[in-house]
């Protein structure tokens, strides 16, 4: 009984450990840097639950997460920068677009889903990238109001910096829970048995929509926060490339670990922030770390740690 | 009536050019079922060493098999390691090994290269236009139709009329039994993966001269062969033929009717062809177990 308080406690207060030193010491520079690691950690544990239980592998994740991007920034252009209604805007723009996304997946699986959920993806960037009058077009959007809740102003990083952790914990908790709930349970049924859970009466359409939802409003909290980092929104944030750099990031993390998505995260945005200061082949250097690791750890970062707790 | 043929040919010239690098793809899909993203790495360099080739002044026609020999052999290499240990696993890890291969070989592609646009010099025999009912068609488009159609044709002679195509169909169906027989089914894979990358390398060197070559052309031109090859249905030759008429068709007919919105349109199309036929065109019956 007391091992498992244990057991519990302590992640939990590493964690908050882990919030509290940067936020005490770090200059901000770092902490805007460390925002970016959780909200786009954030974004990729959401996709490890299409992943990591559901083996859906969407490469149109970066769309839910940039359509977020998009939806906040609008709502604060035009209405102000209220923290609830940001996240409000951005939430509700992700699972529109997750419904849509989890309608289009019922019936498709492997490489066709991989290529379904790119076409959409694509989609929505060909239209944030088009639809100059309402996105910017490829200037994307600049200028936007810094956040604020009440009468409390949420503009310096070290807030900034505190939102995003505050926000990856509760992602963290959700997705936890979601995993360990009987949907969640559903959706690897799903992933390993489609004819026997069938049989058994689930939908298998049904628990993908669901999945998708999850996973959609997660992401879509994480993106409704990240223009406003620096104050700007750019199409990139809706293009594939960014939803395979968020497959790379899982995959160095480890899939279907949750929290190895921001272990990843923060691999690869100091890889690229750190390396690209030296040499002009970082992108080398990613790509040699990640085969590396497809060959030698495929589970990732937090598999290797796993096992290496477990001796 | 001539503007709509020569929309046509346009259509046609680049399915021509899809369906040699999606044929690559789906050849190494439908027999080997290996995932291979990094085609469009093979496309490229086939692209950059024809552009090469053309400007040096060696014989112009020498550039294809140069290109084919290139991406066959870096195709060779990479087979040795790490793709022949890949085989066997599931789908997405072969993705993941196969994308990573795909960002090295282009950031190597953009050191040894350089980041610019480059287009080749083409020789005098395939520059210039012909006048079809008064409009005006690039010559070289033409030549891509039809070298399209004879190397489509050719692989499908060997896969499908050869000895050799029927040992490897055998091998795709029951490796052990194939093997008894006293046939090296390592060295059969290993040929049609250096075959696969050789045709990325051509496709590549005859794409050049209607896309140019620069770095990222790679990821575009492997999601256009990705679509082709999935469009189609996984595994069939006539499938893929079929995606690479309604992708070609669909991309190059929105331009014309949507010039403002077109890939909202092409791409929506054929994502509702997936939606309509979740397997693809040519779907191949498969039992649930």
């Amino acid at each position: 009984m007391r091992r498992a308080l244990l057991s519990r406690a302590a992640p939990m207060a590493a964690a908050l450990l882990a919030l509290a030193l940067p936020a005490a010491l770090a200059g901000p520079f770092h902490l805007r840097f460390l925002a970016e690691i959780l909200l786009l950690g954030t974004a990729v544990m959401s996709l490890d639950l299409l992943v990591g239980s559901g083996g859906l592998v969407s490469l149109g994740h970066a769309a839910l997460f940039g359509t977020a991007a998009y939806a906040a920034a609008v709502a604060a252009l035009h209405l102000g920068g209220n923290l609830l209604l940001v996240l409000g805007a951005g939430t509700g723009a992700a699972l529109l677009l997750a419904a849509l996304m989890g309608v289009a997946i019922m019936r498709s699986s492997h490489l066709f889903l991989l290529i379904l959920t790119l076409l959409l993806g694509q989609i929505a960037w060909e239209v944030a990238f088009h639809w100059r009058a309402v996105t910017g077009g490829a200037d994307g959007l600049r200028g936007l109001p810094p956040l604020s809740l009440g009468p409390w102003r949420l503009d310096g990083p070290r807030a900034l910096f505190l939102l995003a952790g505050g926000l990856a914990l509760a992602a963290h908790a959700l997705a936890r829970s979601f995993v360990a709930a009987p949907i969640g349970r559903a959706l690897v049924g799903a992933r390993e048995q489609p004819l026997r859970m069938s049989a058994l009466g689930y939908s298998t359409a049904r628990i993908r929509l669901r999945a998708m939802l999850a996973a959609g409003g997660i992401a879509g909290a994480a993106g409704s926060l990240y223009p406003f980092l620096n104050l700007y929104v750019g199409p990139q944030s809706v293009h594939w490339s960014l939803s395979a750099t968020m497959i790379i990031m899982l995959v160095i993390g480890g899939v279907g670990s949750l929290w190895g998505a921001f272990l990843g995260s923060a691999v690869y945005l100091a890889l690229q922030t750190y390396v690209s200061a030296y040499t002009d082949r970082w992108q080398l250097f990613v790509g040699v770390i990640f085969v590396l690791i497809v060959l030698l750890l495929p589970h990732g970062l937090a598999g290797a740690a796993a096992r290496w707790r477990r001796g | 009536m001539g503007y709509a043929i020569v929309q046509v040919l346009n259509a046609l010239s680049f399915s021509a050019l899809l369906l040699l690098t999606g044929l690559g793809l789906s050849v190494v899909l439908s027999l080997m079922n290996f995932v291979n993203l990094a085609h469009g790495a093979f496309y490229l360099l086939g692209s950059y060493v024809a552009v090469l080739w053309l400007a040096s002044g060696a014989p112009w026609w020498l550039a294809f098999p140069a290109a084919f020999l290139a991406a066959a052999l870096a195709g060779a290499l990479l087979e040795r390691f790490p793709f022949r240990r890949f085989y066997a696993r599931p789908h997405l890890m072969q993705v993941l090994l196969t994308y990573g291969i795909s960002v090295i070989l282009a950031d190597l592609m953009r050191w040894g290269f350089g980041a610019q646009i480059l287009t080749p010099e083409l020789p005098a025999a395939l520059r210039g236009v012909v006048f079809l009912f008064d409009m005006p068609f690039p010559l070289y488009r033409l030549f891509l139709i039809g070298v399209g159609a004879v190397l489509g044709l050719l692989l499908w002679l060997l896969l499908d009329r050869t000895l050799w195509g029927a040992a490897l169909r055998a091998a795709v169906t029951d490796r052990g039994i194939v093997e008894t027989l006293g046939i090296d089914t390592r060295r059969l894979f290993a040929a049609v993966l250096v075959l696969s990358a050789g045709l990325g390398g051509l496709s590549g060197a005859l794409g050049a001269g209607m896309l140019a070559a620069y770095p990222g052309l790679d990821e575009e031109v492997l999601i256009l062969a990705l679509i082709t090859v999935v469009v189609g249905g996984l595994g069939s030759f006539g499938g893929t033929v079929a995606g690479a008429l309604v992708v070609g068709f669909a991309l190059t007919f929105s331009k014309v009717w949507f010039p403002e919105f077109a890939n909202v349109v092409a791409f929506s199309a054929m994502a509702g062809f997936l939606l309509l036929r979740p397997h693809g065109f040519v779907a191949p019956p498969l039992r649930q177990v």
